[in-house]
C-alpha cells in the first residue's frame, strides 16, 4: 500500500515586512528551480461594465517593466531554457516559471519587476496591442469554437447579474473594447502588491541564499493601502430556468447547473464523488445509462466547480442525431432521483476513491505542478503542507455522505441551457 | 533602492544526467525500452504497434480508428463493462489511441496495481472480442463524431491541408475516416484488420517507473508471451505524396476568424541536417518569442497566437506554419506569413542563433521530469529510428550545428514557392481582401480538402 508520507511537504513560510508571503519548498533531486506567484485578484474582484481585467493583467504583465523591455520577459526565460506561463480564474491570477536552478537569481528579478515596476514601463501602444491579442483569444478559444459560448451564458444565468462569478473570466467582448489606460493603471495599483501575493518557490536551491535574495528583491515594493473586499450576494433560484441558444453546431447539448458548495465546505468532497460516481468512467451512472444501455447522448460528464465564494454543480451531455434533449434530461434526473433512493455501492465509492488517491500520487511527478498546489492550499487554508488533509478530506467520504449532498443539492431548482444547432446539417 | 537595470547572471551549472534508456530482449522477440526511475510508486507503460491508419484499405478509412475503439470494449472473460470496470477500481488510467503511423497503449499506474493492469492491458492486445453490440455502438458513436467534426475550424483546416499536402497517399486521410468509409465497414472487417494488421505488426513496449528489467521480463512470460513474432510481416510501405501546391480556401460562413495553414514538405527525422532544420524552426516559430508570433501577435495584435513546427510521420515530413487570425487580417497575415518564409532564407543573425542554441540546449534536463515525459521521449526514437543513445548526444549535436548549415536549412526547409496555402473561414469576406495583396487566385476546396 501506498505510504500517504509521500504527500507530506516540508516547506518553510514567512512573510516580508511589506506583507509578501513566501513558502520555500526545497526538493535537491530536482535540476530546476519553479517559482509560483499567486495574485488574490481574479474576475471576481472586477465591475460590471469593466469585466475582463484581471484577465488582461496576466497578458500585460508579459509586456515588459521598468528594467525589462518589451519581449523581455520571454526571452529571458527562454534563453536560460526555462518554461513560463500564467493563468486567470475568478478568483486569483498566477505566474509560474521553471528554469535550470543556476538561474533563480534570474527569476526573482524578472517578477520583482513587474510586481514593483510595472506601470513605468506600461503605455497605450502596448495596451493596444494587447487588446486585440485579448479580443483574437477571445474569438479563438470561445466565439470560433462549438458550443464555446456555452459557459459564459450559463453562469451568467446562473449567477445574478451583481454577483461576481456572473461574468467570464475573459470579459465581456464589449468591455474589452472599452479598456482605458487609467483603469488599467488603478487596476494594478490596487492588487498587484506584494501584501495582495503569495511566492512559492520549490526545486534546488540552498534556503539561507533564496531567503536573502527574496528579501534583496521584493523587499522596498510598496504595499497596497486598501484592497477592496467583494460583495458577494447569497445566491437562490426561485425555479428552474431554461435558455436556449442557437450556435454553428451539428448536434444539441444539454447544461445543467445547481448552486453547490463552495471549496472546501462540507458538502465539496462528497460532490467530487458523487460526480465521479455519475459519469467519470465507462461504468459511472450516467454513461452506463445514457452510452451504453440507451444510447441516446454521445457523451456526458459532471463535476463540482468550486470556488473561494461559491460552487456549482454542473451536468453536461451532447445528444444523438435525432434525440430530444428533453430524453436526455429525463433519464438524468431519473438517475439522480434512483440514486437518492437506492443509494450506492461500496465498489463504487472504492473506485471513485482510488481514482482521487492515484491522482494525488500523480500529481507529484513536476515540480511547477506541486508549487501551484502549494499556492493552492495556502490560499485556500492557509496550510501549504495540506496534500494529506486533503486526501483525506475524499478517504472520509461515506455513501450517506455522498446520498446526502445529492439530496441536498440536485433536488433544488437549476439553470438549464441548451445550445441548438443553427441550421440543419450541410 | 538596489541596483536593477541588468539582469543578474546565473550561478554555477547544476549538473543533470540525462536518464539512461535499457534495451532487453524478451524470449520470443518482443523488444522492451525501459529507464528505471524510483523516485515515486509509478509505472508509465506504453504499448506501441506499428499498425497505425497508413494500413486502411482504399475505401475503408477509419478501419484502424474503429478497432482501436473497439479493442477495449470486452476481452478474454470480460464484457466491454466489466472490463473496464477491472481496470477503472485500480486508479489506472488508460489510453488507447490511432496515429498514422501507430496503434498505441498506455497505462499510468501505482506500482502496487501494475501487474494487474499489465494483464489486463495483454488480455485487451490477445484476446479481444469485438462483439456485435459493441461494434454497432462504436461505429454509430464514430459517424456522430464524424458529425461534429464539421463544425471544429482548427479541424477542418488541418485535415483539408494534409489532403493537399499528401496527396496520393493515406497520411492525406483523417485517421477517423469519413462518414461514407465509416459507413461501409463491417465487423468482420474489423476481425480481419487485428487478425492480418495487428497481430502481425511490429509491437515494443517502452516502460518508466520503480520496476527493474527482471520484472519486466516476468511479466510478458506471464501475460504476453502468446504474442507471435513469426507471424511478423515486416511490409514496406511506398510513399511518394505529390504535395499539391496554391492557394486554397475552405468556406466556413459568418466564421469570427480565419485558420490558416501554410506549410511544404520536408526530409524524414532521421535526416543529417534536423538539428540544423531544428534550430531555424525555433527562430522561425517554434516558440514564443520566435519571428512569427512576435510579428503576428505582438507587432500586429492579428491573433492570440502563431508557430511553425516541423511534423514528422514515418516516412514524410512537412514543415507547417500555423495560426488563427481576425477574420478582417485574413489576407494581411497570408501576406506576413510568406514574407517571414523568404526572409529566413535571406538571413539569420548571431544572435538570434545563440538564442536558439541556448534555448534547446538549456531547457533539455526539463523535458525528462515526469514518468510520462520520459516514456513519450522514447516513442520517436522506435518510429524513426533514432540510436538508443540519441538523447545522450542531442545537446552537442545543437552546439555542434554551424551557423552555414542553419541558413541552408531554412532554404531546403521552408519552401513558399512550393508551399500549401490554406485558409479556413467566410470565403466572402476573404475573398474580398484577397485581390490587392496576393498576387495568386484561390480555388476553393470542401472541408475534406477536396475541390468543389
Amino acid at each position: 500500500m501506498i505510504n500517504n508520507s509521500l504527500l507530506k511537504i516540508n516547506y518553510e513560510k514567512f512573510s516580508l515586512p511589506n506583507g509578501l508571503e513566501v513558502i520555500l519548498y526545497p526538493d535537491p533531486s530536482s535540476p530546476i528551480v519553479s517559482i509560483n506567484i499567486w495574485y488574490r485578484v481574479g474576475s471576481a474582484n472586477e465591475k460590471p461594465g469593466k469585466t475582463g481585467f484581471a484577465h488582461l493583467f496576466e497578458h500585460m504583465m508579459f509586456q515588459g517593466s521598468q528594467n525589462v523591455p518589451k519581449e523581455g520577459h520571454f526571452k529571458y526565460i527562454q534563453e536560460a531554457g526555462g518554461t513560463l506561463n500564467g493563468s486567470t480564474s475568478i478568483d486569483r491570477t498566477n505566474y509560474y516559471e521553471s528554469v535550470p536552478a543556476n538561474y533563480l537569481e534570474l527569476l526573482l528579478w524578472l517578477e520583482s519587476d513587474r510586481m514593483g515596476f510595472l506601470l513605468p514601463a506600461l503605455t497605450q501602444d502596448k495596451l493596444d496591442n494587447q487588446k486585440d491579442v485579448v479580443m483574437n483569444e477571445r474569438r479563438q478559444r470561445y466565439e470560433n469554437q462549438p458550443y464555446g459560448q456555452a459557459w459564459e451564458i450559463l453562469f451568467s444565468n446562473l449567477f445574478t447579474n451583481d454577483h461576481p462569478y456572473s461574468w467570464p473570466t475573459i470579459g465581456w467582448m464589449d468591455d474589452i473594447a472599452k479598456f482605458e489606460l487609467n483603469d488599467v493603471r488603478n487596476f494594478f495599483s490596487t492588487y498587484y502588491a506584494p501584501n495582495n501575493a503569495s511566492l512559492v518557490l520549490g526545486g534546488n536551491f540552498d534556503i539561507n541564499t533564496s531567503v536573502k535574495l527574496i528579501g534583496k528583491y521584493f523587499g522596498e515594493i510598496q504595499r497596497s493601502n486598501s484592497i477592496p473586499s467583494i460583495n458577494s450576494p447569497g445566491q437562490k433560484l426561485k425555479e428552474t430556468n431554461r435558455i436556449i441558444h442557437k450556435d454553428s453546431v451539428q448536434l444539441p447539448r444539454l447544461y445543467m447547473a445547481w448552486h453547490s458548495d463552495k471549496a472546501f465546505g462540507p458538502d465539496d468532497a462528497a460532490l467530487d464523488i458523487l460526480a465521479d460516481i455519475l459519469s467519470s468512467t465507462k461504468n459511472s451512472r450516467l454513461q452506463k445509462n445514457l452510452l451504453y444501455d440507451n444510447q441516446i447522448a454521445l457523451d456526458v460528464s459532471s463535476f463540482q466547480y468550486s470556488a473561494r465564494l461559491a460552487g456549482s454543480f454542473i451536468i453536461v451531455s451532447t445528444a444523438k442525431p435525432g434525440v430530444e434533449i428533453e430524453k436526455i434530461k429525463a433519464e438524468i434526473l431519473k438517475e439522480i432521483d434512483f440514486l437518492i433512493s437506492n443509494g450506492i455501492s461500496d465498489e463504487e465509492l472504492l473506485r471513485a476513491k482510488n481514482s482521487y488517491k492515484s491522482a494525488f500520487i500523480y500529481s507529484l511527478q513536476k515540480l511547477d505542478t506541486i508549487v501551484d498546489h502549494i499556492n493552492h492550499y495556502n490560499y485556500f487554508l492557509n496550510e501549504p503542507d495540506s496534500f494529506i488533509f486533503d486526501l483525506n478530506r475524499y478517504e472520509k467520504v461515506t455513501a450517506r455522505d455522498v446520498i446526502n449532498a445529492a439530496e441536498k443539492i440536485l433536488n433544488k431548482p437549476y439553470t438549464e441551457l441548451n445550445i441548438i444547432p443553427k441550421q440543419k446539417e450541410q | 533602492m538596489i541596483k536593477r537595470e541588468t539582469a543578474p547572471l546565473p550561478s554555477a551549472l547544476v549538473p543533470f544526467e540525462i536518464p539512461e534508456i535499457k534495451l532487453i530482449k524478451a524470449t520470443g522477440g518482443l523488444e522492451v525500452y525501459y529507464v528505471q526511475k524510483e523516485k515515486l510508486p509509478i509505472i508509465q507503460a506504453i504499448f506501441i504497434s506499428s499498425a497505425g491508419s497508413i494500413y486502411d484499405p482504399e475505401g475503408k478509412n477509419g478501419l484502424a480508428f474503429l478497432t482501436s475503439l473497439l479493442i477495449d470494449e470486452g476481452a478474454a472473460e470480460y464484457d466491454a463493462l466489466q472490463l473496464n470496470n477491472e481496470l477503472e477500481k485500480l486508479g489506472t488510467i488508460t489510453g488507447i489511441s490511432i496515429s498514422h503511423d501507430a496503434f498505441t497503449f498506455s497505462i499510468l499506474s501505482l506500482k502496487e496495481h501494475f501487474e494487474r493492469s499489465f494483464e489486463l492491458i495483454s488480455k485487451i492486445i490477445l484476446e479481444p472480442r469485438f462483439e456485435e453490440n459493441d461494434f454497432n455502438r462504436e461505429k454509430k458513436k464514430t459517424l456522430d463524431k464524424i458529425l461534429q467534426l464539421k463544425d471544429e475550424p482548427s479541424y477542418i483546416a488541418n485535415s483539408a491541408f494534409e489532403k493537399r499536402i499528401f496527396a496520393g497517399t493515406n497520411y492525406s486521410n483523417p485517421e477517423i475516416g469519413f462518414e461514407e468509409s465509416v459507413k461501409s465497414i463491417a465487423n468482420g472487417e474489423i476481425k480481419d484488420f487485428y487478425r492480418n494488421e495487428f497481430l502481425r505488426s511490429d509491437l515494443k513496449i517502452i516502460l518508466t517507473g520503480n520496476i527493474t528489467g527482471d520484472e519486466i521480463l516476468n511479466l510478458i512470460n506471464r501475460y504476453l508471451s502468446a504474442w507471435n513474432f513469426d507471424n511478423q510481416l515486416r511490409r514496406q510501405k511506398l510513399f511518394s505524396p505529390a504535395v499539391l501546391p496554391g492557394l486554397y480556401i475552405v468556406d466556413k460562413k459568418e466564421s469570427a476568424q480565419s485558420e490558416i495553414r501554410v506549410g511544404n514538405l520536408i526530409k524524414n527525422r532521421n535526416s543529417e541536417d534536423y538539428h540544423a532544420a531544428r534550430l531555424m524552426n525555433t527562430i522561425l516559430g517554434g516558440q514564443f518569442s520566435s519571428r512569427i508570433n512576435l510579428n503576428l501577435r505582438e507587432k500586429r495584435g492579428y491573433t492570440y497566437g502563431a508557430g511553425s513546427a516541423l511534423n514528422y510521420n514515418k516516412e514524410s515530413g512537412y514543415f507547417e506554419i500555423s495560426t488563427a487570425v481576425n477574420i478582417d487580417n485574413s489576407a494581411d497575415a497570408v501576406v506576413e506569413i510568406l514574407n517571414e518564409m523568404k526572409l529566413i532564407r535571406e538571413n539569420i543573425t548571431q544572435a538570434e542563433i545563440e538564442f536558439a542554441r541556448s534555448y534547446l540546449i538549456k531547457q533539455f534536463p526539463s523535458r525528462f521530469e515526469t514518468y510520462t515525459q520520459i516514456a513519450r521521449n522514447i516513442s520517436p526514437l522506435i518510429l524513426h529510428n533514432l540510436p538508443i543513445d540519441y538523447y545522450h548526444h542531442y545537446q552537442s549535436m545543437i552546439e555542434n550545428v554551424k551557423e552555414e548549415e542553419i541558413l541552408k536549412a531554412a532554404k531546403e526547409y521552408v519552401l513558399p514557392e512550393k508551399s500549401v496555402i490554406l485558409i479556413t473561414g467566410d470565403k466572402e469576406k476573404i475573398v474580398r481582401q484577397l485581390g490587392s495583396k496576393l498576387d495568386m487566385e484561390p480555388s476553393e476546396l470542401d472541408i475534406y480538402g477536396n475541390p468543389v
